[in-house]
Protein backbone atom coordinates (compact mmCIF):
# COMPACT_ATOMS: atom_id res chain seq x y z
CA UNK A 1 0.00 0.00 0.00
CA UNK A 2 2.72 2.16 0.97
CA UNK A 3 3.62 4.39 -2.09
CA UNK A 4 6.29 6.62 -2.96
CA UNK A 5 5.57 10.36 -4.37
CA UNK A 6 7.04 9.09 -7.66
CA UNK A 7 5.89 5.89 -8.25
CA UNK A 8 1.96 7.33 -8.05
CA UNK A 9 3.45 9.94 -10.33
CA UNK A 10 4.98 7.58 -12.74
CA UNK A 11 1.52 5.56 -12.58
CA UNK A 12 -0.73 7.93 -14.36
CA UNK A 13 -0.86 7.81 -17.98
CA UNK A 14 0.38 11.78 -19.01
CA UNK A 15 -0.44 10.95 -22.36
CA UNK A 16 -4.23 10.98 -21.35
CA UNK A 17 -4.35 13.12 -18.82
CA UNK A 18 -2.15 16.10 -20.11
CA UNK A 19 -4.06 17.47 -22.70
CA UNK A 20 -7.10 18.41 -20.69
CA UNK A 21 -4.62 19.82 -17.72
CA UNK A 22 -3.41 22.29 -20.17
CA UNK A 23 -6.71 23.60 -21.30
CA UNK A 24 -7.73 23.52 -18.10
CA UNK A 25 -4.59 25.52 -17.22
CA UNK A 26 -5.31 27.71 -20.62
CA UNK A 27 -9.09 28.32 -18.69
CA UNK A 28 -7.76 29.94 -15.56
CA UNK A 29 -5.30 32.07 -17.34
CA UNK A 30 -7.48 33.53 -19.49
CA UNK A 31 -9.54 34.16 -16.47
CA UNK A 32 -6.68 35.75 -14.54
CA UNK A 33 -5.72 37.86 -17.32
CA UNK A 34 -9.17 38.83 -17.50
CA UNK A 35 -9.49 39.62 -14.15
CA UNK A 36 -6.64 41.83 -13.66
CA UNK A 37 -8.06 44.05 -16.96
CA UNK A 38 -11.00 44.22 -15.68
CA UNK A 39 -12.50 47.46 -13.72
CA UNK A 40 -15.23 46.50 -11.89
CA UNK A 41 -16.78 43.05 -11.18
CA UNK A 42 -20.09 41.86 -9.47
CA UNK A 43 -19.58 41.81 -6.11
CA UNK A 44 -15.78 42.15 -4.57
CA UNK A 45 -13.01 41.87 -7.35
CA UNK A 46 -10.67 40.35 -4.50
CA UNK A 47 -13.45 37.26 -3.71
CA UNK A 48 -13.53 36.38 -7.51
CA UNK A 49 -9.82 36.18 -7.41
CA UNK A 50 -9.78 33.61 -4.39
CA UNK A 51 -12.94 31.55 -6.37
CA UNK A 52 -10.59 32.07 -9.89
CA UNK A 53 -8.00 30.28 -8.24
CA UNK A 54 -9.21 28.14 -5.74
CA UNK A 55 -12.20 26.44 -7.29
CA UNK A 56 -10.55 23.97 -9.88
CA UNK A 57 -12.24 24.65 -13.56
CA UNK A 58 -15.52 25.56 -11.89
CA UNK A 59 -14.43 28.69 -10.38
CA UNK A 60 -13.25 30.39 -13.85
CA UNK A 61 -16.31 29.07 -15.68
CA UNK A 62 -18.30 30.94 -12.68
CA UNK A 63 -16.39 33.87 -13.05
CA UNK A 64 -17.01 34.27 -16.94
CA UNK A 65 -20.71 33.53 -16.37
CA UNK A 66 -21.65 35.64 -13.39
CA UNK A 67 -18.56 37.69 -11.99
CA UNK A 68 -18.14 39.54 -14.97
CA UNK A 69 -19.91 42.27 -15.65
CA UNK A 70 -21.14 41.87 -19.60
CA UNK A 71 -21.90 45.01 -20.36
CA UNK A 72 -18.88 46.54 -18.26
CA UNK B 1 -25.72 44.38 -45.49
CA UNK B 2 -27.00 45.48 -42.54
CA UNK B 3 -27.90 42.17 -41.08
CA UNK B 4 -24.27 40.82 -41.53
CA UNK B 5 -22.40 44.19 -40.16
CA UNK B 6 -25.04 43.05 -36.62
CA UNK B 7 -23.36 40.03 -36.76
CA UNK B 8 -20.12 40.87 -37.27
CA UNK B 9 -20.41 42.99 -34.21
CA UNK B 10 -21.90 40.45 -32.32
CA UNK B 11 -19.36 37.59 -32.88
CA UNK B 12 -16.53 40.68 -32.00
CA UNK B 13 -17.89 41.40 -28.77
CA UNK B 14 -17.29 37.44 -28.52
CA UNK B 15 -14.00 37.89 -28.91
CA UNK B 16 -13.65 40.89 -26.59
CA UNK B 17 -15.20 39.06 -23.87
CA UNK B 18 -13.44 35.78 -24.28
CA UNK B 19 -16.68 33.98 -24.76
CA UNK B 20 -14.49 32.36 -27.69
CA UNK B 21 -11.95 30.99 -25.73
CA UNK B 22 -13.93 30.33 -22.69
CA UNK B 23 -17.35 28.73 -24.02
CA UNK B 24 -15.44 25.85 -25.94
CA UNK B 25 -13.14 24.99 -23.55
CA UNK B 26 -15.85 24.51 -20.86
CA UNK B 27 -17.80 22.19 -23.53
CA UNK B 28 -14.65 20.22 -24.31
CA UNK B 29 -13.98 19.92 -20.13
CA UNK B 30 -17.44 18.91 -19.75
CA UNK B 31 -17.58 16.69 -22.36
CA UNK B 32 -14.11 14.76 -21.43
CA UNK B 33 -14.60 14.51 -17.70
CA UNK B 34 -16.77 12.07 -17.28
CA UNK B 35 -15.27 9.21 -19.64
CA UNK B 36 -11.86 9.73 -18.59
CA UNK B 37 -12.41 9.97 -14.83
CA UNK B 38 -15.05 6.86 -15.15
CA UNK B 39 -12.54 5.37 -17.31
CA UNK B 40 -9.75 5.33 -14.00
CA UNK B 41 -12.37 5.45 -11.27
CA UNK B 42 -10.77 1.94 -10.30
CA UNK B 43 -7.42 3.25 -10.47
CA UNK B 44 -8.35 6.53 -8.63
CA UNK B 45 -9.88 4.57 -5.49
CA UNK B 46 -6.81 2.16 -4.96
CA UNK B 47 -4.60 4.70 -4.75
CA UNK B 48 -6.91 7.01 -2.65
CA UNK B 49 -6.53 4.02 -0.47
CA UNK B 50 -9.43 4.69 1.40
CA UNK B 51 -11.13 1.42 0.84
CA UNK B 52 -11.22 -0.89 3.78
CA UNK B 53 -8.35 -3.59 3.71
CA UNK B 54 -9.85 -6.68 1.25
CA UNK B 55 -12.47 -4.65 0.33
CA UNK B 56 -13.37 -5.53 -3.26
CA UNK B 57 -15.80 -4.45 -5.57
CA UNK B 58 -16.91 -4.74 -9.28
CA UNK B 59 -17.25 -1.73 -11.54
CA UNK B 60 -19.02 -2.45 -14.39
CA UNK B 61 -17.15 -1.17 -17.24
CA UNK B 62 -19.35 0.48 -19.60
CA UNK B 63 -19.40 -0.04 -23.71
CA UNK B 64 -17.96 2.27 -25.97
CA UNK B 65 -21.40 3.30 -26.40
CA UNK B 66 -22.24 4.21 -22.89
CA UNK B 67 -19.17 5.60 -22.38
CA UNK B 68 -19.94 8.68 -24.82
CA UNK B 69 -23.48 8.84 -23.49
CA UNK B 70 -21.97 9.65 -20.38
CA UNK B 71 -21.03 13.68 -22.19
CA UNK B 72 -24.52 13.62 -23.21
CA UNK B 73 -25.56 13.72 -19.39
CA UNK B 74 -23.12 16.19 -18.62
CA UNK B 75 -24.05 18.66 -21.46
CA UNK B 76 -27.65 18.30 -20.33
CA UNK B 77 -27.25 18.98 -17.07
CA UNK B 78 -24.43 21.64 -16.86
CA UNK B 79 -23.87 22.52 -20.58
CA UNK B 80 -27.99 23.63 -20.96
CA UNK B 81 -27.11 25.41 -17.74
CA UNK B 82 -24.06 27.39 -19.18
CA UNK B 83 -25.65 28.34 -22.15
CA UNK B 84 -28.69 29.53 -20.53
CA UNK B 85 -26.56 31.93 -17.68
CA UNK B 86 -24.32 32.84 -20.42
CA UNK B 87 -27.24 34.24 -22.87
CA UNK B 88 -29.31 35.63 -19.49
CA UNK B 89 -28.33 39.30 -20.18
CA UNK B 90 -28.14 39.14 -23.94
CA UNK B 91 -30.28 41.32 -24.61
CA UNK B 92 -32.43 42.05 -21.17
CA UNK B 93 -29.17 43.79 -19.54
CA UNK B 94 -28.74 45.80 -22.81
CA UNK B 95 -32.27 47.20 -22.66
CA UNK B 96 -31.72 47.61 -19.03
CA UNK B 97 -28.54 49.94 -19.66
CA UNK B 98 -30.10 51.58 -22.52
CA UNK B 99 -27.75 49.95 -25.07
CA UNK B 100 -30.21 48.76 -26.95
CA UNK B 101 -31.94 52.23 -27.95
CA UNK B 102 -28.52 53.15 -28.69
CA UNK B 103 -28.74 50.77 -31.92
CA UNK B 104 -32.22 51.42 -32.26
CA UNK B 105 -31.94 55.32 -32.99
CA UNK B 106 -30.15 53.87 -36.20
CA UNK B 107 -32.36 52.40 -38.92
CA UNK B 108 -32.35 48.64 -37.73
CA UNK B 109 -34.25 46.18 -38.20
CA UNK B 110 -36.10 44.48 -35.49
CA UNK B 111 -35.56 41.45 -36.94
CA UNK B 112 -31.79 41.76 -37.50
CA UNK B 113 -31.09 42.56 -34.09
CA UNK B 114 -32.29 39.42 -32.72
CA UNK B 115 -31.46 37.40 -35.18
CA UNK B 116 -28.13 38.40 -35.44
CA UNK B 117 -27.69 38.42 -31.51
CA UNK B 118 -29.47 34.61 -31.89
CA UNK B 119 -27.03 33.67 -35.05
CA UNK B 120 -23.80 34.71 -33.60
CA UNK B 121 -24.20 32.59 -30.12
CA UNK B 122 -25.55 29.97 -31.66
CA UNK B 123 -22.52 29.34 -34.17
CA UNK B 124 -20.27 29.47 -30.93
CA UNK B 125 -22.43 27.55 -29.17
CA UNK B 126 -22.42 24.37 -31.76
CA UNK B 127 -18.41 25.06 -32.24
CA UNK B 128 -18.30 25.00 -28.74
CA UNK B 129 -20.43 21.68 -28.67
CA UNK B 130 -18.70 19.63 -31.99
CA UNK B 131 -15.08 20.45 -30.18
CA UNK B 132 -16.63 19.17 -26.84
CA UNK B 133 -18.21 15.79 -28.55
CA UNK B 134 -15.21 15.61 -30.44
CA UNK B 135 -12.98 15.59 -27.59
CA UNK B 136 -15.06 12.58 -25.86
CA UNK B 137 -15.43 10.53 -29.41
CA UNK B 138 -11.28 10.48 -29.18
CA UNK B 139 -11.13 9.55 -25.75
CA UNK B 140 -13.61 7.12 -26.13
CA UNK B 141 -12.00 5.68 -28.49
CA UNK B 142 -8.39 5.60 -27.01
CA UNK B 143 -9.76 4.08 -23.46
CA UNK B 144 -12.99 2.31 -24.15
CA UNK B 145 -12.89 0.79 -28.15
CA UNK B 146 -13.96 1.41 -31.08
CA UNK B 147 -17.14 4.21 -31.93
CA UNK B 148 -17.37 5.01 -35.45
CA UNK B 149 -17.11 8.59 -36.54
CA UNK B 150 -20.47 8.88 -38.37
CA UNK B 151 -21.67 7.95 -34.93
CA UNK B 152 -20.76 11.25 -32.99
CA UNK B 153 -21.60 13.48 -36.22
CA UNK B 154 -25.12 11.91 -36.11
CA UNK B 155 -25.31 12.74 -32.44
CA UNK B 156 -23.89 15.95 -32.68
CA UNK B 157 -26.58 16.79 -35.59
CA UNK B 158 -28.95 15.58 -33.45
CA UNK B 159 -28.32 17.44 -29.94
CA UNK B 160 -27.32 20.69 -31.81
CA UNK B 161 -31.44 21.05 -32.53
CA UNK B 162 -32.14 20.55 -28.83
CA UNK B 163 -29.07 23.29 -28.45
CA UNK B 164 -30.78 25.62 -30.25
CA UNK B 165 -34.43 24.88 -28.75
CA UNK B 166 -32.65 26.04 -25.25
CA UNK B 167 -30.49 28.65 -26.85
CA UNK B 168 -34.03 30.25 -28.48
CA UNK B 169 -36.27 29.96 -25.15
CA UNK B 170 -33.54 32.41 -23.56
CA UNK B 171 -33.77 34.84 -26.18
CA UNK B 172 -37.78 34.24 -25.83
CA UNK B 173 -37.58 34.98 -22.16
CA UNK B 174 -34.94 37.45 -22.76
CA UNK B 175 -37.50 40.26 -24.94
CA UNK B 176 -40.12 39.98 -21.77
CA UNK B 177 -38.43 41.10 -18.81
CA UNK B 178 -35.21 43.20 -18.26
CA UNK B 179 -33.51 41.78 -15.48
CA UNK B 180 -31.00 38.98 -16.29
CA UNK B 181 -31.45 37.03 -13.15
CA UNK B 182 -35.21 36.57 -13.45
CA UNK B 183 -34.53 35.58 -17.00
CA UNK B 184 -31.94 32.93 -16.73
CA UNK B 185 -34.52 31.77 -13.75
CA UNK B 186 -37.57 31.23 -16.28
CA UNK B 187 -35.34 29.69 -18.47
CA UNK B 188 -34.34 26.98 -16.56
CA UNK B 189 -37.69 26.65 -14.78
CA UNK B 190 -39.37 26.36 -18.22
CA UNK B 191 -36.42 23.75 -19.59
CA UNK B 192 -36.97 21.66 -16.59
CA UNK B 193 -40.66 21.69 -16.78
CA UNK B 194 -39.98 20.54 -20.50
CA UNK B 195 -37.91 17.47 -19.27
CA UNK B 196 -39.93 16.64 -16.43
CA UNK B 197 -43.21 16.41 -18.68
CA UNK B 198 -41.30 14.59 -21.31
CA UNK B 199 -42.05 11.09 -19.32
CA UNK B 200 -45.55 11.72 -19.05
CA UNK B 201 -46.22 13.23 -22.76
CA UNK B 202 -43.94 10.86 -24.19
CA UNK B 203 -47.42 8.39 -23.53
CA UNK B 204 -49.37 10.10 -25.86
CA UNK B 205 -47.23 11.90 -28.60
CA UNK B 206 -43.97 11.29 -30.08
CA UNK B 207 -42.83 14.25 -31.36
CA UNK B 208 -42.22 15.81 -28.00
CA UNK B 209 -38.93 18.02 -28.52
CA UNK B 210 -37.03 16.86 -25.52
CA UNK B 211 -37.46 13.21 -26.46
CA UNK B 212 -34.49 14.16 -28.97
CA UNK B 213 -32.05 13.16 -25.93
CA UNK B 214 -34.39 9.55 -26.06
CA UNK B 215 -33.34 9.45 -29.61
CA UNK B 216 -30.04 10.12 -29.10
CA UNK B 217 -29.66 7.42 -26.77
CA UNK B 218 -30.96 5.10 -29.08
CA UNK B 219 -28.96 6.62 -31.99
CA UNK B 220 -25.86 6.14 -29.95
CA UNK B 221 -26.23 2.40 -28.89
CA UNK B 222 -28.11 0.66 -31.54
CA UNK B 223 -26.93 3.07 -34.47
CA UNK B 224 -30.20 3.21 -35.75
CA UNK B 225 -32.81 5.37 -35.26
CA UNK B 226 -36.36 4.73 -34.20
CA UNK B 227 -39.80 6.16 -34.09
CA UNK B 228 -40.85 9.53 -35.10
CA UNK B 229 -37.09 10.77 -34.97
CA UNK B 230 -37.62 13.36 -37.62
CA UNK B 231 -41.44 14.31 -36.93
CA UNK B 232 -39.85 15.20 -33.91
CA UNK B 233 -36.61 17.03 -35.32
CA UNK B 234 -39.96 18.87 -37.45
CA UNK B 235 -41.69 19.75 -34.52
CA UNK B 236 -38.87 21.25 -32.69
CA UNK B 237 -37.39 23.80 -35.67
CA UNK B 238 -41.29 24.59 -36.08
CA UNK B 239 -41.19 26.26 -32.00
CA UNK B 240 -37.82 27.49 -32.80
CA UNK B 241 -39.04 29.64 -35.94
CA UNK B 242 -42.09 30.70 -34.26
CA UNK B 243 -40.84 31.59 -30.84
CA UNK B 244 -38.07 33.76 -32.83
CA UNK B 245 -40.76 35.50 -34.52
CA UNK B 246 -43.29 35.97 -31.78
CA UNK B 247 -39.39 37.33 -30.22
CA UNK B 248 -38.93 39.82 -33.02
CA UNK B 249 -42.96 40.96 -32.53
CA UNK B 250 -42.72 41.37 -28.81
CA UNK B 251 -39.48 43.03 -29.21
CA UNK B 252 -40.95 45.43 -31.51
CA UNK B 253 -43.90 46.18 -29.65
CA UNK B 254 -42.34 46.85 -26.29
CA UNK B 255 -39.58 48.88 -27.66
CA UNK B 256 -42.29 51.15 -29.86
CA UNK B 257 -44.24 51.78 -26.55
CA UNK B 258 -41.28 52.45 -24.65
Amino acid sequence: MEQTFSEVISSIPWGIVAPLLVIQAILLIVALVDWFRIERTNGPKWVWLIIILFFNILGPILYFLIGRRNNG
Amino acid sequence: MQWMTLFQKETLENWRNFKWLWVPITFILLAALDPVTTHYLPVILEKSGELPEGATFDLPTPTPPEAFLLSFGQLNLLGVAVVLLMTMGIIASERKSGVTELILVKPVRYTAYITAKWASTLVLILVSLFLGLLTSWYYVNILYGDLAFTIMLGSFFLYSVWMTFVLTISIFMNVFFKTPGLVGFLSIALIILINSLNGLVSRFIDWYPSQINTYIRTYVINGTTNGDLLLTIIITLLLIIVMLISSVLVFRKKELAA
